[in-house]
């Protein structure tokens, strides 16, 4: 679906952990329209002070209730802002932006990697990926349990495995450490979360393809490739990201979201949110 | 919420807004635009928003509202939610000879009533934006006027060679004023003389209508901006955005990948005022404002300061439907003032005898 404007309105806001927020909106066209890795940019009330609207990863989609929610941290003015919204009350969401996930029609294990609030960008895949007939494994870090994203929010049919900071649920560490262990498992990885962290994840990527001999997908007779950030290479990846950046218009005119790529500059916003690992400059991103 | 005038909505669809000047039009018992009856809806079209915005060459523009260099990518990245063919015109993303990757991210964040942006000029060079824009902006009614930038004379009278007679070009101006890139814009803008050679040259490298962008960054505009009017340009643009830091969140160092960044939004329009204010009361060229314009009395400031149109730039950003509506709510004031054009709104606000009041004003007054 092309983005446009659309009016949505919220009926349900509720803290699903301390300072993050799960809201629902009746937004019929978002619903249907979206997949998932794409964003909304959201207006917020107070033009005079903020002028900027504030991007949010759609966390879930459903069509046949018309309803997508948004899971977000409060971290300023604009997120407040947005948490006192009444049931009720429209807000103004361009979308749905960016580019999506792209699962190979062939893969059926995937391995969601999620850090923290990167939960909000792997979820709807998570749901895609059940629908379609999927095995899905969620592997999750957070500082501590009281900062884990509660199970019963995910589908039954979703393994979910938690690695924390502090040791006090799942495992003790980060949950990049948790990844090898589904390497020979996984035929994709999608990931969402700090930058060290997406880092680390494309590290052990690049290394896979050595460990096991030949990526089980990837691999194309005749030698023809598809050239880097396509739709095709991106679905023949191993390992796709959802990268971050601060954003102005979140449509492509600005120039203002890029992160580094291997070929030059890329928009977050246009080219992204979502690439394949291969196609960012690592060593750029700190 | 209050019936808008002038914001033509999807069915069904409201949001809340901002109160601007339409509001109180609407109060007033003005004419729905969205529904006039016959009367008024030829007296609405009896209004006249066309305006030449540099007569010496004639760019004639169906109305006074532009959107502003960088703000607005080459006129296609909004796609379907703004309808390019109802603005006056396009200032597309600063253009250099050679293409450029800018500057590091981050390059954008939000500051209190505005932001600032380091993008550094990333643009895929001149002959790129031809190639692919030309053809696409030739089909266009509404004009696109190629913003350039360069960090020489001789880049500059180059970009403006090669755009001169390409179709679908219908002006250049100079953005002589971008604070982001090192040495490259920086030294025209806050030096008489260099302001003076570059526009005389690329002068003399174009027959197109040729606007100069002034920077807000210099201690007495006035002396600057007469230098550009003498050097042979169409029209001034002002203002660019001013220079500004953010400090990351941690506090160890600047926030933006270029430490420094250029303010615009809300929070510069009154500075924006000021040189439009000053410039007006020295040039006889046209003024393009612009700087902070987020709703119709933001452009009916600017035009009593003496502007002859506006650009829009980071509201669009909030905002992307103010373009329209902004030429919509304009038709609605004139026909409420019961003008036929918007011409009578322009430099209500100069004092009337010319450059008595302006001697002072970049310095600090209590
Ligand atoms: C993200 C961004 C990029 C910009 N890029 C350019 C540019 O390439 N060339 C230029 O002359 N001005 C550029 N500007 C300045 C704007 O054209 C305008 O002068 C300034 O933003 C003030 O207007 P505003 O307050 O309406 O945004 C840019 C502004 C922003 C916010
Ligand atoms: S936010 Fe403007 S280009 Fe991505």
């Amino acid at each position: 679906m092309t983005m446009r404007l659309v009016a949505a309105e919220l009926v349900e806001s509720r803290q699903i952990l301390p300072g993050q927020w799960l809201q629902s909106f009746h937004a019929p066209e978002l619903a249907t329209g979206s997949r998932a890795g794409q964003f909304v940019h959201v207006r917020t009330g107070d033009y005079s002070g903020l002028v900027l609207r504030r991007p949010f990863s759609i966390n879930t989609a459903d069509p046949a209730t018309g309803i997508v929610t948004l899971h977000f941290r409060t971290v300023g003015r604009g997120t407040e802002w947005l948490t006192r919204v009444r049931e009720g009350e429209q807000i103004d969401m361009l979308g749905p932006l960016g580019r999506p996930f792209e699962v190979d029609p062939r893969s059926h294990n995937l391995l969601l990697v999620a850090g923290g609030l990167g939960m909000a960008g792997v979820r709807m895949l998570a749901d895609e990926a059940v629908r379609d007939g999927r095995q899905v494994t969620i592997l999750f870090g957070a500082l501590s349990a009281s900062h884990v994203y509660p199970s019963s929010l995910l589908p039954d049919e979703v393994e979910y495995v938690v690695a924390t900071d502090d040791g006090s649920l799942g495992h003790h560490g980060y949950v990049t450490e948790l990844v090898p262990g589904y390497e020979a498992w996984a035929d994709q990885a999608f990931a969402c979360g700090p930058h060290p962290m997406l880092k680390r994840l494309a590290a052990l990527a690049a290394g896979r393809r050595g460990r096991l001999g030949v990526a089980k997908l990837g691999r194309k007779r005749g030698g023809q490739t598809d050239p880097l950030g396509s739709t095709a290479a991106r679905r023949k990846t191993f390992l796709q990201v959802s990268m971050e950046q601060t954003m102005g218009c979140a449509v492509g005119a600005c120039l203002g979201c890029t992160v580094i790529g291997v070929n030059g500059m890329l928009r977050v916003c246009r080219e992204g949110p979502v690439f394949a690992a291969e196609e960012i400059s690592w060593e750029a991103i700190s | 919420m209050k019936a808008r005038a002038g914001a033509a909505r999807p069915v069904g669809v409201t949001r809340p807004r901002v109160e601007t000047g339409s509001a109180a039009v609407a109060d007033l018992g003005a004419p729905n635009v969205a529904r006039p009856t016959m009367a008024q809806r030829e007296a609405l079209d009896r209004i006249d928003l066309s305006i030449d915005i540099a007569p010496q060459r004639g760019l004639v523009l169906p109305n006074p509202i532009l959107v502003a260099s960088g703000t607005f990518g080459y006129g296609v990245e909004y796609g379907e939610v703004v309808d390019v063919q109802r603005l006056g015109a396009i200032c597309c993303k600063g253009t250099t000879l050679r293409p450029r990757a800018g500057n590091q991210p981050p390059r954008v964040t939000e500051t209190p009533g505005g932001m600032l942006n380091s993008i550094g000029l990333q643009n895929p060079g001149v002959d790129a934006v031809i190639e692919k824009y030309g053809p696409i902006w030739q089909g266009w009614k509404v004009p696109v006027i190629v913003n350039i930038a360069g960090d020489s004379i001789e880049d500059y009278v180059e970009v403006a060679r090669r755009l001169d007679g390409v179709p679908g070009v219908a002006g250049i101006e100079l953005n002589i004023s971008c604070p982001n890139v090192g040495k490259g814009g920086l030294q025209f803008a806050i030096d008489r003389d260099a302001a003076r050679a570059v526009t005389a040259a690329v002068r003399r490298a174009t027959e197109l209508p040729l606007l100069v962008k002034l920077s807000p960054n210099v201690s007495d505009v006035r002396p600057i901006a007469k230098a550009i009017e003498d050097a042979g340009a169409d029209a001034i643009t002002a203002i660019n955005t001013l220079s500004g830091l953010a400090v990351s969140s941690d506090r160890m160092r600047a926030f933006l990948g270029n430490t420094y960044g250029g303010l615009s939004g809300p929070a510069i329009k009154p500075v924006a005022l000021r040189i439009v204010y000053e410039v007006a009361q020295v040039v006889s060229i046209p003024i393009v404002a612009i700087g902070g314009v987020t709703c119709l009395d933001d452009v009916l400031d600017f035009l009593a300061c003496g502007a002859v149109a506006v650009q829009v730039g980071t509201a669009i950003f909030a905002d992307p439907e103010l373009l329209v509506r902004l030429g919509d709510e304009l038709r609605l004031e004139c026909l409420r003032r019961g003008l036929t054009s918007f011409k009578p709104l322009i430099g209500t606000a100069l004092p009337k005898w010319a450059g008595a009041a302006s001697a002072k004003g970049a310095e600090y007054r209590p």
